[in-house]
């Protein structure tokens, strides 16, 4: 009896290891083909992204050249004319100029007195002091 | 038991498995070791495919941002013929509406002995087209990726852009003198495919994608490019010249605003433009400059202190005889100064001042100026024109020259030589491109303004602006290229051509001027040659163009008018 026993339980360290081992064969394996699989599908999908990209970018350069043409001079000049949108240039007495400020203008505002410094008429309309009750 | 006749029996069986095994085993180690190298060799040839891809070719864009020629990546229709031959008719029919293209000539080429025809080498096809003519399936039809040239803006400054050829190479304008910048790098990838042909992605051995062209900005403002060739154009159909140009700039920095020339030809389809109309007149045209040269005879004078605008010469009603040969003035004048000699266009009075100047150095100031060698603008084509060294000038050419005969400029050289006028005696460099861009908008090369030298004097160029601003005063040779609220300094020209070596009642009519005179922003030239009608001096003809381009220009560009048009309004 108690040889057998001794068997059965050489058994069954066995038969675990031999399952664990073939575990970690069948894992191995199932986990290289799902890897495998994963890349092939990645690639595919990064060759659509590549391809929509390209179209995209092919597209672009289309609408690019349809906006340059819609906006060129002489196809805005059609469609005013077309529109009957009778746009004129702006008379010159219609044109205000504002000056950017330049070295000139920093110069004559760092010279120009502050405020408290101009006379009191030029300083405009003073604040109202009310008398202390 | 196996008996005696069973086990021979066996053994022969035996023995033929055997050495069946050690034939396959042998063809095994052939294929596998022997042929190792060859095979794989092939099996990698059969799997792996070298893809090329064009790189796609800059863009040329005008000062702005604009574009004004870009490529486009479009779908091409090819057919292998020797498949589609025996169906040539029946394939045709279904293409030929999708192609936008007769039956007949499709089915012709269909039926070609090629294994490579282009059914569509111009037609842009859309994506739904694509997808059409690919739900069809039809043998030995397949796509083809390519890029075609585009130029949104049709014929606008043309002559500038230029074109490029079948095989994407710069031909003529900016296209053939950027081509290195403009030009893409071609990339590949080496690939593997399934059964069907389809990239295996996650296989994909070697990449080196493609590189895009450089972009290239111009000078060139296509508003102003546009006023300048609307202009022309109305100039063309009122005069009915044989050529026209007009060219834009602005003197202080030598930065070409538009040029314009005509005859002109659409880029995006050369195949109906003659020579003649291709030419980019403003450079590669040379002629005599008449008296729009008399500025270069005055200036070198005054520079040198030879004559003071006040200086008197006898004009001598018209006719002066000198070395045997009568020089003629358009109208008969006795004695002028040096200011009038400019702004009544006195070529006798010219004549007298390039005397007191001397040949020698004439001659000197005739090279200052850059007559006689290209300007160097970044323009294929570009002619040095001819001034013939003193050595090479006879005993009439020092009363020939200073009313510019015997000499032949392009339109931009004189443009040029007023422009240092109004650059306070600076020359300048014309400047077509202003800067190469990456793709992305990144600045690769940035070109500035180049000055060439000193040629007179800033007080002298003030003397010449002074007399040169009568021309379009009421007793100049131009008063109607006098714009409304500016102060303009011009000068006209009215040159006799030359045909067969004899000079023809036909003439180059021209003008050419700056303004405001007091601070110059813009400089035009506008030369029209042999107009036809009867008018035919300079300031009849192209003064009016100058002025319709000068105002327009002033406007775009915000110019401020020195007197407020209300009041230019009251006066007139």
């Amino acid at each position: 009896m108690k040889r057998n026993r001794k068997r059965e339980s050489l058994r069954f360290g066995t038969v675990t290891k031999s399952l664990v081992v073939c575990m970690c064969i069948a894992i191995s394996g199932l986990g290289y083909v799902w890897q495998k699989n994963a890349i092939y599908r990645l690639g595919d999908e990064i060759k659509k992204r590549e391809t929509a990209l390209s179209s995209a970018h092919k597209r672009n350069l289309m609408l690019a050249a349809q906006m340059a043409h819609l906006e060129s001079p002489a196809q805005l000049e059609a469609e005013c004319q077309q529109y009957n949108l009778s746009l004129v240039a702006p008379k010159e007495s219609q044109v205000v100029r504002l000056y950017e400020p330049g070295q000139e203008w920093d110069m004559q505002m760092a010279n120009a007195p502050l405020p408290a410094q101009l006379p009191p008429q030029a300083r405009g309309p003073q604040p109202k002091t009310l008398a202390k009750r | 038991m196996i008996l005696a006749p069973q086990k021979g029996r066996a053994l022969i069986v035996i023995g033929a498995l055997a050495s069946v095994f050690v034939a396959l085993g042998f063809r095994l180690f052939d294929l596998h070791v022997l042929q190792h190298k060859e095979l794989s060799a092939l099996a990698q040839a059969n799997r792996e495919q070298v893809v090329h891809q064009q790189g796609r070719r800059g863009a040329i864009l005008d000062a702005n941002g604009n574009l004004l020629a870009n490529s486009l990546s479009v779908r091409i229709v090819t057919a292998d013929a020797t498949i589609t031959a025996t169906q040539a008719a029946a394939i045709a029919e279904k293409l030929a509406p999708l192609l936008k293209t007769d039956v007949e000539s499709l089915s012709q080429k269909l039926s070609s002995p090629s294994h490579y025809v282009r059914l569509n080498p111009r037609a842009k096809l859309d994506e739904d087209t694509v997808q059409k003519i690919r739900a069809m399936k039809l043998k030995g039809i397949f796509f083809e990726d390519q890029f075609i040239r585009s130029y949104p803006n049709g014929p606008l400054a043309s002559h500038v852009i230029g074109f490029v050829n079948s095989e994407h190479k710069g031909v003529q304008g900016i296209e053939a003198s950027m081509d290195d910048y403009l030009e893409g790098q071609a990339g590949y990838e080496i690939i593997e495919h399934d059964r069907k042909g389809h990239e295996i992605r996650a296989l994909r051995n070697e990449e080196l994608g493609p590189r895009d062209g450089f972009n290239v900005v111009l000078t060139i403002d296509q508003v102003i490019q546009h006023v300048a060739e609307q202009e022309l154009e109305k100039a063309m159909v009122e005069f009915k010249p044989q050529a026209g140009v007009i060219i834009v700039s602005r003197p202080k920095t030598g930065e070409i605003l538009a040029m314009s020339s005509r005859p002109t030809f659409d880029p995006t389809d050369i195949s109906g433009a003659s020579v003649d109309a291709r030419r980019n007149r403003c450079i590669s045209d040379v002629a005599e400059p008449g008296s729009t040269f008399k500025i270069v005879v005055c200036s070198g004078a005054l520079n040198e202190g030879i004559v003071s605008l006040n200086d008197q010469f006898d004009c001598e009603n018209g006719a002066f005889m000198y070395a045997g040969r009568i020089l003629h003035d358009a109208h008969p004048y006795g004695v002028l100064n040096v200011e009038e000699i400019l702004f009544h266009s006195s070529n006798i009075g010219a004549a007298k001042v390039g005397l007191r100047m001397g040949p020698a150095r004439l001659a000197e100031y005739i090279h200052r100026y850059g007559f006689g060698h290209k300007t160097d603008i970044a323009l294929p084509g570009e002619v040095s024109g001819i001034a013939h060294p003193l050595a090479r000038w006879n005993s009439l050419s020092i009363t020939r020259i200073p009313m510019g005969h015997e000499i032949a400029v392009t339109p931009l050289q004189m443009l040029m030589a007023l422009n240092t006028i109004a650059n306070g005696g600076m020359r300048m460099k014309p400047m077509i491109v202003k800067s190469i861009v990456d793709p992305d908008g990144t600045p690769v090369l940035q070109y500035e303004p180049q000055q060439v030298g000193q040629i007179i004097s800033p007080r002298t160029c003030m003397l010449m602006t002074t007399a040169l601003r009568k021309v379009v005063g009421p007793d100049g040779t131009a008063p109607k290229a006098g714009v409304p609220g500016f102060d303009v300094a011009g000068k006209t020209g009215t040159a006799q051509k030359v045909e067969n070596g004899q000079y023809v009642r036909k003439y180059y009519s021209s003008f050419i001027g700056f303004f405001p005179a007091s601070d110059p922003q813009i400089s035009i030239l506008v030369s029209l040659d042999d107009p036809a009608g009867g008018a035919f001096y300079g300031g009849s003809v192209a003064g009016p163009v100058f002025r319709e381009v000068a105002e327009k220009v002033a406007e775009y560009l915000g110019i401020e008018p020195q007197t407020p048009l209300a009041e230019v309004a009251k006066l007139s």
